[in-house]
């Protein structure tokens, strides 16, 4: 069973968080709120994600799984405008959800969840930088390096207290340092990692220019992006792996 | 469920017949990280490549990527996800975690869905961070580029003798009764084939608790003949129908069989026998004709009939010893001359054009005269005349009058007749431009083809007349056919649409 009502807003954010690594994934509905995990095809791009009931004008749901296409549930959320009330509803007989925005009912079909990709554990990492940013600056970050590269290096240096970007081009570099004053909070520890600006790009788009961003980061590990969505109801982890320096 | 996958090994260790492979590749993991190349694995289908390949990241603990041709490889998607994989670390264990780049049919990587797919596996190879195993039945179908850049282990038929233990097992483990005979017979059936092997296991077992001889042999599947076999039963020893059944497992068309029986059967036939042979490949051929006249491909029983139990029934008795047979030499002779060929419709297209007839027309009514008229440049004034009309290269002229294209002569033929053309431009042009700067500048271009403007039309219905009279073989004469139809087409399209003038 799963009957439940979200605003817009909400259920977009939801969506693009997943959508930008996925074109499908499965969506457990648990008790007390939703959670999705999914990997990208390529396996360096992974998604946590988990909306709680609160986030939720009404919310029933025991614990089912579905799997959906997230290009089309996207466009359907899209026909909505962002203050509008969507409901979702899952008929068990037809396996098929229910949606409808003001009026306008969609019938999707679900995939069978065991055609999709696996679910992947969440690896636990230790991770010695942590870095607090907003949002913004990511996308400055990122929107810049993009225009000379297509990698970028994200490190902290302990001595300096700063975090800062790297990326270096055929002929053009790109550099921003940012210190304790720029950031909302800035741990230091042994930390430079190459990435991917496809990857990030995607992320940089679902992640909103007022979050609060919390980076982990390590020496050539995986990078760890934590950030809170639907008011503080929801929360996302980007977590991608690195590009393996050429030498 | 499927044998192949229930008992596809998940260690390198359990991966049969092909221990030098096996070893090799089980190197080629261990040393990756000093030599960081990638590694084709190729052989016959059926081997265990791909078995390998998955026991080998199974043993080395490695995560896989794997791509086949069932998914989508054009230059976009090989990189953007395999390029990614191979260029990255793993989300466990960052930049020195090791994943592995799997590419299935390697070999197969190419129409209008993996456009570009080959290229970039190519470019990828070099750069990858991981390892990454390609696979292919055909090592040389891939570029020369991409076998340079990888390391190679090839992967052999699997033998008899191992094929047969492994059976073996798999019936033990199903709970099967068999007789050795029974299981050596498939082996047999599938020479070098493990997984066909395994199959055929599985479809004689269905059901049953036993397999014996009996059973195995009465489930032969079909097969396909090479054809150098076939050429040695049609022209040696079969009886027609013999003959002509073989032919159905032969995988070449009835268009190319004709040119592989018609190249090697006078290798064996002689006097009355070489004749009457003759005789039924030359109403193959008419039968092929009509196939192509009319597009009625059940034509092509006739053709077959006549090329493969005609041919059989020609035979006095039967031939010996062995033979050399090779591919048709038409093939090939169509490849050498293809450079004259290439000439002789260039100018026939230039006549067709100015002339305002077809191509054939041009080719058999026109091009002769010309070559007598012209023969060795002897009357110069008409060889540059010519030269000037048709827009003739030095080549071209070689080829019309027979004088040697380096030669004085023609080359000093092609001056003049660029000369001859800029004149009759700047005369045409006379009217219509007359004081204009430019005018003689585009004539030199446009002139010529321009007076022609409105025959082009003409020329392009005339061409496909041209071809279908010279691909029937009969003689019937379809070109005028040919022509009236694609008329009434005109105006059947005419019926169809509406144009404006209708309202006015």
């Amino acid at each position: 069973m799963f009957n439940a009502i979200v605003s817009a807003n909400t259920l977009q954010a939801t969506l693009d968080s997943v959508g930008v690594l996925v074109d499908e994934c499965k969506i457990h509905m648990e008790e007390d709120g939703l959670e999705i995990r999914a990997v990208d095809p390529a396996n360096v791009g992974m998604v946590d994600l988990s909306l709680s009931a609160e986030a939720f004008e009404s919310y029933e749901a025991d614990g089912g799984l579905i799997g959906v296409n997230l290009v089309r549930l996207q466009d359907i959320a899209g026909m909505a405008d962002s203050d509008q009330l969507v409901h979702l509803e899952l008929d068990e007989e037809t396996r098929k959800l229910h949606i409808s925005i003001d009026g306008l009912e969609y019938t999707l079909a679900l995939i069978d969840p065991e055609s999709i990709r696996e679910e992947p554990d969440l690896p636990d990492l230790d991770l010695p930088a942590n870095i607090v940013i907003e949002g913004r600056d990511i996308d400055r970050a990122v929107t810049a390096a993009d225009m000379v590269s297509d990698h970028i290096e994200l490190g902290v240096d302990d001595a300096e207290e700063v975090f800062y970007v790297k990326a270096e081009g055929d002929t053009d570099d790109v550099h921003l340092e940012l210190d304790t004053d720029d950031l909302i909070d800035l741990v230091v520890g042994a930390a430079s990692s190459l990435f991917s600006l496809d990857y990030l790009k995607d992320m940089n788009k679902a992640i909103p220019a007022d979050a609060e961003v919390r980076m982990e980061l390590g020496e050539e590990f995986p990078v760890k992006m934590h950030f809170d969505i639907a008011d503080g109801e929801g929360a996302v982890t980007f977590m991608l792996a690195p590009r393996i320096q050429s030498n | 469920m499927d044998w192949t996958e229930k008992y596809r090994p998940s260690t390198l260790s359990e991966v049969r017949g092909n221990d030098k492979a096996r070893d090799a590749l089980k190197k080629w993991a261990r040393t990756w990280d000093d030599h960081r190349d990638a590694v084709i694995l190729h052989g016959s289908p059926g081997v265990g490549k791909t078995s390998a390949a998955h026991a080998l990241a199974n043993d080395m603990d490695w995560p896989t990527i794997e791509f086949n041709a069932s998914d989508t490889r054009t230059k976009d998607v090989i990189e953007q996800v395999a390029g990614e994989a191979a260029k990255s670390g793993t989300l466990t264990a960052g930049s020195s975690g090791r994943r592995v780049v799997i590419m299935d049919e390697a070999d197969n990587i190419h129409g209008n869905a993996d456009r570009g797919g080959s290229r970039a596996i190519t470019s990828l190879v070099k750069e990858a961070g991981q390892p990454m195993v390609l696979i292919a039945n055909e090592f040389y179908d891939m570029s020369n580029g991409l076998r340079n850049a990888c390391q190679d282990i090839e992967f052999r038929d699997v033998s008899k003798r191992s094929i047969v233990p492994v059976l073996r097992d798999v019936c033990r483990k199903e709970g099967i009764e068999f007789e050795d005979a029974a299981l050596a017979s498939i082996a047999e059936m599938n020479s070098g084939d493990l997984r066909g092997a395994i199959k055929d296991l599985q479809a004689q077992a269905e059901g049953k608790d036993r397999i014996t001889e009996d059973d195995v042999i009465s489930g032969e599947r079909d097969r396909t003949e090479g054809v150098f076999d076939y050429l040695d039963t049609v022209i040696k020893k079969a009886g027609p129908q013999e003959a002509l059944e073989a032919s159905y497992d032969v995988d070449e068309t009835p268009d190319d069989l004709i040119n592989w029986i018609e190249d090697n059967m006078p290798k064996d036939y002689e006097g009355e026998e070489l004749a009457r042979a003759y005789h039924y490949l030359a109403n193959a051929d008419r039968w092929l004709g009509r196939v192509r006249a009319t597009q009625n491909y059940s034509f092509w029983r006739y053709a077959g009939d006549n090329m493969t139990a005609g041919v059989a029934a020609a035979r006095d008795g039967e031939k010996g010893g062995w033979t050399r047979y090779g591919p048709p030499s038409y093939w090939s002779k169509l490849g050498r001359t293809r450079g004259t060929r290439d000439k002789r419709d260039y100018v026939a297209q230039q006549i067709a054009e100015t002339a305002g007839v077809s191509m054939s027309t041009a080719r058999r009514d026109v091009m002769p005269h010309l070559s007598v008229m012209t023969h060795h440049c002897k009357n110069r004034e008409l060889t540059v005349a010519m030269a000037a009309r048709y827009d003739l290269e030095a080549e071209h002229i070689s080829f019309v009058t027979g004088s040697g294209k380096d030669t004085n002569k023609v080359q000093s033929i092609v001056e003049d007749a660029a000369e001859l053309r800029e004149e009759l431009a700047a005369d045409n042009a006379d009217g219509a431009f007359e004081g204009e700067s430019e005018a003689p500048g585009i004539d030199d271009e446009d002139g010529p083809s321009g007076d022609d403007e409105p025959d082009s039309g003409e020329t392009a219905a005339a061409e496909t007349g041209g071809s279908e009279t010279q691909t029937t073989l009969t003689g019937e004469s379809t070109e005028e056919s040919a022509d009236d139809e694609s008329a009434t087409e005109d105006t059947a399209d005419d019926d169809q649409q509406a144009g404006l003038g209708d309202f006015v």
